[in-house]
């Protein structure tokens, strides 16, 4: 019986998909780098965002500056994961995902997004404190109840895994 | 562990080669090679009943608790 479709076009799209990500992310990385040293400039960022010179300004332009360090930060962790899942894809195409390694691998993915839902919310934050009714600071950043979920379902799955491939081992010592 | 398997004497016993047995259990000769040296993790009862059934023997023959020395050693210390 030969295998439904989507499961055999999952797996190319999704190594295809992350290799894409992996780079992304890195020009992702040194756009914000860029931001940071090569145009370090506060004119430059008052005029982008049409501010005019005040405390309150300064204060915006003080917290881009921190938030853009943040989402370097996030950059690494970003990278960890997606190197993670591809990693984790590669052992589904080789017939072989129940493995101690994928277990680990989804452990260190769990940390990963732990720290990049901290990350979101010290962002959310700082977003918030520099915000005035004047320069109003909308991110996509702070508390959110599915990324939350998605650290604990990847702990879970990872302890999953970890059961799964004891079993798989014993199984293959049954005769 | 503590399990031994003691195939490797009821075949002697019987005259019996390791590829007769593996030819009338329906086993690989691999899987039956991997419980003779004692390094099957465990035994389903099916093979249990094919094996007893071509050597004529109870499953207590194929098995043996031997308890090993460090823990035969451990109530003592």
């Amino acid at each position: 019986m030969s295998r439904p479709i989507s499961s055999s076009a999952a797996l190319p799209v999704a190594y295809v998909l992350l290799r894409i990500l992996i780079i992304v992310n890195w020009l992702g990385g040194a756009a914000i780098l860029a931001l940071l040293v090569v145009l370090p400039h506060e004119q430059w960022i008052m005029t982008s965002f049409k501010l005019s010179p005040s405390p309150e300004a300064e204060r915006l332009v003080m917290g881009l500056r921190l938030m853009a360090v943040l989402g370097l930060a996030a950059i690494p962790l970003n990278h960890a994961v997606l190197k993670r899942l591809l990693a984790i894809v590669e052992t589904v195409r080789e017939g072989d995902p129940f493995v101690a390694a994928n277990a680990s691998r989804l452990q260190a993915i769990a940390w990963a997004l732990l720290a990049l839902q901290i990350l979101s919310l010290v962002m959310g934050a700082v977003a918030k404190s520099v915000s005035t009714p004047a320069h109003p600071l909308d991110i996509d950043a702070g508390f959110s109840i599915n990324g939350w979920l998605a650290v604990l379902l990847t702990f879970l799955l990872a302890r999953v895994f970890a059961e799964g491939s004891l079993m798989r081992e014993d199984l293959e010592g049954t005769v | 562990m503590a399990i031994a398997v003691k195939l490797d004497d009821l075949l002697h016993d019987r005259r019996m080669t390791l590829t007769e047995l593996a030819d009338r259990v329906g086993m690989t000769l691999a899987n039956l090679s991997i419980l003779k040296t004692g390094k099957a993790r465990a035994i389903r009862f099916s093979t249990l009943e094919a094996i007893c059934e071509a050597l004529s023997c109870q499953p207590g023959d194929i098995l043996r608790f031997e308890p090993e020395q460090a823990e035969r050693e451990r109530p003592a210390a």
